[in-house]
């Protein structure tokens, strides 16, 4: 094993079925996380995150290859492992009947310790403002989350496992979280974030592995990441297209996937705003959006560049 | 920790536990009741003139003289025919140990925890075994009560047995339940194999009772609701060997279930 990987993970693979019938969820997966980093699992869904966060924590079993973290064995040293770790799911299940409250004793009196553990989730609970009296089913979505984001995080552990995490949370709560996943790395604790949202990787993740099709298709620093990264803009005008936009547009190096729809145009865009701010403002803009590429497209744009390096 | 998952099981479970062992104290106390309401003198001469293999099906059998006694009339008329009912219990709670919480999710965050899949079913075992002993100390209670409240000329110290010897029988369909539920994986499917093996089983034990000296018979032995003869247990006291048989069997199973859910994986 590395010096200081946390997790390690060779040769990993899950097949379902057999014969005609046999799916691939996981093939082959070599990778290592580090101790102390934030790394982001990038991926669509039904790319294999949930697989691999299955299988890490001995849910589900590999059909090939095998993964330690802390240097143990994920199946014969699992009580041990699951000691040392928190666990997000993506899809959270709590018990309905209960609150936050009595769940969050339970899962404490489990781990030992309780009242240390009980004295934290008490902080996270009020850093998130979570009600932890209200029975789970009384709970939105959103607040379920949190609650199984405390659940995760009150005995600090050395590595935190979170599928998904921020789905279903409001803006403000998700920047509370970023700001805890800081905290964590500032403590030299490490985090196997799984999302299918790049903007929260950015924002949180020192490296980031992307998986596609269960395959493991990189793994690269956020800022190489970013490098490829693209934005589509939509421009509409209060009138017609300015005349001769279009053909300016396709002429800047920094805009391609110009297309022209009545008065709107929409076009991909890397680097700088001002050369496109230059070029719309002899029409009156009605309005202009910016939208993030989609996790396809990046992967894409990504190997595209660096099939073109090579 | 040792004996979490027990204490919350418990927690989660006393409340279903009352209503249950109110329901069936309930049904208990109602039988009592109605005990004077019945001269079991007419109800001998009328039993007399049915065919043997009829008061064989309703679990009467050649022993008139047990069931036309107050105490055999409880016995007979409402435990022996009861079974069914008792078995919704257990199988409810064998539901629990593990199929309830892999369908509904909640079994991914428990086994993230440090503790060992065996563990967890070990402490809900037994804690759901308790609840089951709770459940037929109502049913107890509620022939006392019944007797307090009716007047009644019944002993119900006499029952004591065929009351206790619920816990067993409910223990085994509680472990077989289990361990159909963790084979089957799937909480519709499971549910459904456990109920076909309850109901053949009470068919088993209804024809073989009737068909006494054949085939029938002998495949009748195989139904655990066998073991479960009430009048003879009125008559006889604890027949330790059965008692011992549901044990060990229940063990088994235990064992057998705690087996697969180790080796396999957890239902998405």
């Amino acid at each position: 094993m590395a010096s200081g990987s946390i997790i390690e993970m060779r040769g990993l693979s899950k097949t379902y079925g057999s014969g005609a019938k046999q799916t691939v969820a996981l093939r082959d997966l070599d990778l290592s996380v580090e101790r102390g980093e934030i790394f982001g699992y990038l991926g669509p869904n039904g790319a294999g995150k949930t697989t691999t966060i299955r299988l890490l924590l001995d849910l589900i079993r590999p059909s090939q290859g095998s993964a330690t973290i802390f240097g143990l064995d994920i199946r014969a040293d699992s009580v041990e492992i699951h000691r040392r770790i928190g666990f997000f799911p993506a899809e959270l299940s709590l018990w309905e009947g209960r609150t936050g409250d009595q769940i969050i004793h339970y899962v404490a009196s489990v781990r030992g310790d309780a009242r240390g553990i009980v004295k934290h989730a008490d902080e996270l609970a009020e850093r998130l403002d979570l009600d932890t009296t209200k029975k789970v089913r009384d709970l939105s979505s959103g607040n379920k989350r949190k609650l199984g984001l405390v659940i995760a995080m009150m005995h600090s552990p050395e590595l935190l496992i979170l599928d998904e995490p921020t789905g279903g949370l409001d803006p403000l709560v998700q920047q509370t979280f970023h700001s805890m996943m800081d905290e964590y790395r500032d403590k030299g604790k490490t985090v196997f974030l799984s999302s299918h949202v790049l903007s929260e990787v950015q924002a949180i993740c020192d490296r980031v592995g992307i998986l596609r099709d269960g395959e493991l298709k990189a793994v690269e620093s956020v800022e190489k990441i970013t490098n490829v990264e693209f934005t589509w803009v939509d421009v509409s005008f209060r009138d017609a297209l300015p005349a001769g936009l279009q053909q300016q547009l396709e002429s800047m190096p920094s805009i391609t996937d110009v297309s022209t729809n009545g008065a709107r145009v929409r076009m991909r865009m890397i680097g700088d705003f001002d050369p496109l701010l230059r070029a719309i403002s002899s029409g009156y803009v009605k309005s202009l959006h910016v939208e993030e590429p989609t996790l396809e497209e990046i992967f894409l744009a990504y190997y595209s560049g660096d099939k073109e390096a090579s | 920790m040792l004996g979490s998952v027990f204490l919350e099981t418990l927690k989660q479970t006393w409340k279903p536990m009352v209503y249950w062992g109110v329901g069936l104290a309930a049904m208990a106390l109602l039988i009592v009741l109605m005990v004077p309401l019945f001269d079991m003198q007419s109800v001998a001469t009328l039993l007399e003139s049915f065919p043997p293999v009829i008061l064989a099906m309703v679990g009467i059998g050649d022993d008139l003289a047990i069931f036309t006694t107050n105490e055999g009339f409880v016995a007979v008329g409402f435990f022996g025919k009861s079974a069914l009912i008792f078995a919704v219990y257990p199988v409810v709670m064998g539901m629990r140990i593990s199929a309830n919480e892999e369908d509904d999710g909640t079994s991914d965050v428990l086994l993230s925890l440090p503790i060992s899949r065996a563990q967890v079913m070990v402490e809900k075992f037994a804690a759901y075994a308790l609840t089951i002993v709770g459940v037929v100390v109502l049913i107890y209670l509620g022939l006392y009560v019944g007797v307090a409240l009716g007047g009644v000329d019944l002993v119900v110290a006499r029952l004591a047995e065929v009351t206790f010897y619920l816990i067993p029988l409910m223990i085994f369909i509680m472990a077989a339940t289990m361990l159909i539920a963790v084979l089957a994986r799937r909480r519709t499917v499971a549910l459904g194999l456990v109920t076909a093996f309850v109901i053949i089983s009470y068919m088993l034990q209804t024809i073989g009772a009737a068909a006494e000296g054949t085939v029938a018979e002998t495949v009748g032995a195989i139904s655990f609701l066998t073991y479960y003869n009430t009048g003879e247990i009125l008559t006889q006291g604890f027949i330790w060997p059965q008692i011992a048989g549901f044990a060990g069997l229940s063990a088994l199973m235990l064992l057998a279930a705690l087996y697969r859910y180790e080796q396999r994986e957890i239902a998405v």
